[in-house]
């Protein structure tokens, strides 16, 4: 997030880190990055079985990852799932979380419990239920009914950093300082705890969104071969070619930083100000 | 001419009395304050002539016109927050300019009230800044600008200044007071200070467990305080109990007092006598001087307040507080037997409480 005020350092002497932050922190990094610099590196090795650094390089498997029939419109495909997932989960959680905080607090415990179900249910069990329940046209293995059921399943991810977000303003006077100011429900929404809750709102649709291009399971049982995603075309190369299906990884990290890029400077873009008042918090 | 009127006005949180039967006129362009504990329902009430929270009994009339129904957002009501709730994604100008913009105001008019109210409060430099970059005492200033911008028919303040330091209290409610009556609007100001009520209110209504206790100016409200909760909360009071003798004496346990006016008790009735600490006088020696009262006791804390001096005087085992001048201090000293002296018109006597 661009913080355009930062504090100013008073004194010169830097902290040093004693060595054991240093291990603690060079042992996180390579638990977190390995993985990633090594799907990089093999995407671009010509072979890596017998030597401990690949014998040699190139951009082969990434040309043919790019020339697979399917590459642009399974990604369309995710790009469409997780944009409309986000889209579907602002307009529940918003306003609901909104009025569980001002108007009906009681209510805030259960709906801190409701949202920890989404984890308590395996992925296949959801999907195998909603493909049951569901089971009449036009829903019936449709586009529709997968974005109902990511929806469910990463609503948590979106609830969380909103339900913060709202805790850390007083919605309630806001919204009273803002009716008495003469602002309707949408004005108050709208001009007042949207935009103060805009860090929140923005976090959670990283999370969103970052879940729902990687989501596999519900997309596979629920629609499959009618509405293949980057996923599931993913996965299909694990079997063909190990070299390809980490090139698609790597295009599907970058596709994913580039959104979180996106967000972020459209956000900061949007709303210095609210920058400034979560940083003021 | 009243101008806000609440009638027969009550809450109740499920079941519970929060305010009952509330009748009040408030005149055009006056300032009253409600003062009392909190969980009196005196911050319940200004919500109420607000819009948030509906009245189970009652009505309100603005201007004539009967608002009990009328939203939050269109009864042309101005508020200020103990919490200020400036937006903090606005700057004080947009702050300012919100109640204005909610309005459809043109762009030019707003910037031409929201100038003017920023001068009122003192804060002209400000327009720019961002809430959080004001100090407290400065964000509940703009938060005032931000009530009058919009030119209300009443302004409420719900305690503005508790979240403030004692220095700033004083400086904000006197500008409080300047700005209201420059501006001749109406006005109702919550407190559970009595220092800030008695000073800046034309009138005072002290309220206690949802019911009004006192409706008057300060001085009557300090001076003839009409029930033993008013006598109590305004102000120190030393309170003797006995019981109603004659037409002018109340028999304590080890003493009697004389008292102005007993009118509407009877013979033998439980009453207690108020006595202000500042009323009584201290006498090293016994005084001579009739029709007084005049009670020995020993002296047994001495407190310096600044501008007076508090004894506390141990009298048949009763600690009653009497004030002292500075001059005087020199003559008394711990434990020192003295003399109290109070003429008969600093007793107010208040039935008993049979509660």
């Amino acid at each position: 997030m661009k913080q355009p005020q930062k504090p100013v350092r008073e004194t010169d002497t830097k902290i040093r880190p004693t060595g054991w932050q240093i291990l603690c922190i060079a042992l996180f990094l390579f638990y977190m990055l390995l993985p990633i610099l090594s799907t990089y590196v093999f995407s671009v090795a010509t072979r890596w079985d017998r030597t401990i650094l690949p014998e040699g390089y190139t951009l082969e498997f990434y040309i043919r990852a790019f020339q697979t029939s399917y590459f642009t419109i399974t990604l369309r495909n995710s790009l469409i799932l997780s944009v409309a997932t986000i889209v579907v989960s602002l307009i529940v959680i918003v306003p609901t979380v909104y009025w569980v905080h001002t108007r009906l607090t009681g209510l805030k415990p259960w709906l801190d419990v409701l949202m920890i179900l989404p984890f308590g249910i395996p992925t296949v069990v959801l999907a195998l239920a909603l493909v049951q329940v569901y089971n009449f046209p036009p829903i019936a293995r449709s586009p529709i009914l997968l974005i109902g059921a990511v929806v469910v399943y990463s609503m948590p991810f979106m609830y969380r950093p909103v339900s913060n977000a709202l805790q850390a303003i007083d919605a309630l006077t806001l919204t009273e300082a803002g009716q008495i100011l003469g602002a309707n429900v949408f004005q108050v929404l709208s001009k007042i705890i949207i935009p103060n809750i805009l860090p929140g709102i923005l976090s959670g649709s990283l999370l969103v969104f970052s879940t729902v291009f990687a989501e596999y399971t519900l997309t596979s049982l629920i629609v499959g071969a009618s509405f293949k995603t980057f996923p599931l075309l993913l996965v299909e190369y694990t079997r063909i070619n190990g070299n390809i299906a980490a090139a698609f990884s790597v295009v599907s990290f970058t596709i994913a930083w580039l959104f979180s890029i996106l967000l972020l400077w459209a956000g900061s873009k949007g709303q210095n100000a609210s920058a400034e008042t979560i940083q003021a918090r | 001419m009243s101008y806000l009127e609440l009638k027969n006005v009550s809450k109740f949180y499920s079941g519970v009395v929060a305010v009952q039967d509330f009748n009040l006129e408030i005149d055009k362009g006056s300032l009253v304050s409600f003062l009392g504990p909190s969980g009196c329902g005196k911050t319940t009430t200004l919500r109420m002539i607000a819009g948030f929270g509906r009245l189970d009994e009652g009505t309100i009339l603005l201007d004539g016109e009967d608002i009990t129904d009328v939203p939050p957002n269109r009864r042309d009501i101005g508020m200020v927050f103990q919490a200020y709730a400036l937006f903090p994604n606005m700057t004080v100008q947009g702050n300012i300019g919100f109640g204005l913009l909610m309005k459809k105001t043109p762009k030019k008019e707003i910037k031409k009230k929201v100038d003017h109210v920023l001068e009122l409060v003192r804060l002209q430099d400000t327009a720019k800044r961002f809430p959080h970059q004001l100090s407290g005492g400065q964000q509940q200033r703009i938060a005032l600008a931000r009530a009058l911008a919009v030119q209300p028919r009443v302004l409420l303040l719900d305690e503005p200044l508790s979240a403030l330091d004692a220095e700033v209290r004083v400086v904000l409610r006197g500008e409080i007071r300047r700005i209201q009556s420059e501006l001749a609007i109406t006005t109702v100001y919550v407190t559970h200070d009595q220092e800030e009520a008695l000073s800046i209110s034309d009138k005072v209504v002290v309220m206690n467990k949802g019911v009004i206790e006192q409706v008057g100016i300060p001085e009557e409200i300090y001076r003839a305080p009409k029930t033993h909760f008013v006598a109590t909360f305004i102000g120190t009071a030393n309170q003797f109990l006995g019981k109603v003798s004659g037409t002018n004496t109340v028999m304590c346990n080890h003493f009697h007092l004389l008292v102005d006016d007993l009118k509407g008790f009877n013979e033998g009735q439980r009453a207690v006598v108020l006595v202000r600490p500042e009323t009584i006088q201290v006498q090293p020696d016994p005084p001579e001087r009739k029709g007084w009262n005049i009670i020995p006791g020993e002296v047994e804390t001495i407190t310096f307040h600044g501008a007076v001096t508090r004894l506390g005087v141990n009298i048949y085992g009763q600690r009653v507080a009497a004030d002292i001048t500075v001059a005087h201090t020199k003559s008394i000293s711990l434990n020192q037997k003295i003399w109290l002296l109070f003429s008969p018109d600093a007793c107010q006597v208040m039935a008993v409480d049979e509660k």
